[in-house]
């Protein structure tokens, strides 16, 4: 790990955002980079203050490991495709009377509440700049998610027989698609 | 050589800088470093996402070993990685080749 003083604050504020295993790569190569300098003739705080400027400023590695966190671009595809598949499940809805189905008649505004929950963070784990609130926020969508898709073809299966049948197995295709998509995310995001 | 401009080319370098064997991220670094003769200018520490992507892709693979004392992840190309460089590096050969003919003003021979 790095060493006392200024590279001490700089892996501190890198271990402030990111996972120990990343902080504990890139401060390798900060220290190897700080060596680099020592080597050339530099004295230690002047090889420190270089490495520290040519590994960039610590916001700036934050915002790229961002960019290529999973649950990042799971969470901005999740954004895109979600008003497609819950477009299909409006189509069942409104085709089949389906506010008759048990579920929503029993906990009305359960998945109201679940879906405005899940969208906010969504939007959290697609634009927020803080790594630790994006991982948290992207494992606790998608977990919504999975949750939403499966509540919903379970009442689409409870609810019996559909009149535009093909409209429900096009919506329940679509959320089971989904909800694999975010179940395996979310697995990798856990095991990372 | 400026960061917005090697944005695209990002990825194959990474790649051929992992061609001779495994390497760990500050290696990989003073690859591109050597490679470009101190030409490439853009923060190093933003080289170790840009592995994670291509560990997330497939085409490379992460292991951890200690060197000297130090904990180091080492990064190698794999059979994806091969094949993905080999087709990089063939776009971008083809893609010199135009353009370097069309300054130049001579037409873009005609394939056979």
């Amino acid at each position: 790990m790095a060493g006392p003083g200024l590279m001490a604050d700089y892996v501190a504020a890198l271990e402030a955002q990111l996972p120990a295993p990343v902080v504990r790569e890139l401060a390798a190569g900060l220290d190897e980079t700080r060596d680099r300098y020592v080597g050339e003739g530099l004295d230690a705080e002047a090889a420190a203050r270089a490495a520290m400027a040519e590994f960039g400023r610590p916001a700036e590695i934050v915002a790229a490991f961002l960019q290529v966190s999973p649950v990042r671009r799971a969470a901005r595809r999740l954004l895109v495709t979600g008003p497609l598949v819950g477009l299909c499940w409006v189509a069942v809805l409104v085709s089949d009377r389906s506010w008759t189905w048990p579920v929503p008649a029993l906990m009305p505004a359960a998945p109201g509440v679940v879906l405005a929950s899940t969208i906010a963070l969504l939007i959290v784990a697609s634009f927020g700049t803080r790594y630790r609130a994006v991982r948290r926020a992207g494992a606790a969508a998608l977990a919504g998610v999975a949750l939403l898709d499966a509540s919903l073809i379970v009442s689409a299966l409870l609810a019996g027989p559909a009149t535009a049948w093909w409209l429900v197995a096009v919506a329940a295709v679509a959320s089971a698609a989904r909800a694999g998509f975010s179940a395996r995310t979310l697995g990798r995001v856990r095991a990372a | 050589m400026r960061a917005e401009a090697l944005k695209g080319h990002l990825d194959a370098l990474l790649l051929a800088a992992l061609e001779g064997g495994p390497r760990h991220g500050y290696a990989v670094i003073e690859s591109l470093r050597e490679r470009s003769a101190g030409r490439l200018d853009l923060p190093t520490g933003t080289i170790y996402p840009a592995l994670r992507r291509l560990e997330q892709r497939g085409l490379i693979a992460g292991e951890w070993s200690v060197v000297g004392g130090r904990q180091r992840r080492e990064y190698r190309l794999t059979a994806a990685g091969v094949r993905a460089l080999e087709g990089k590096r063939a776009d971008w050969l083809e893609f010199t080749a135009v353009i370097s003919t069309a300054l130049g003003g001579e037409p873009w021979p005609a394939r056979a």
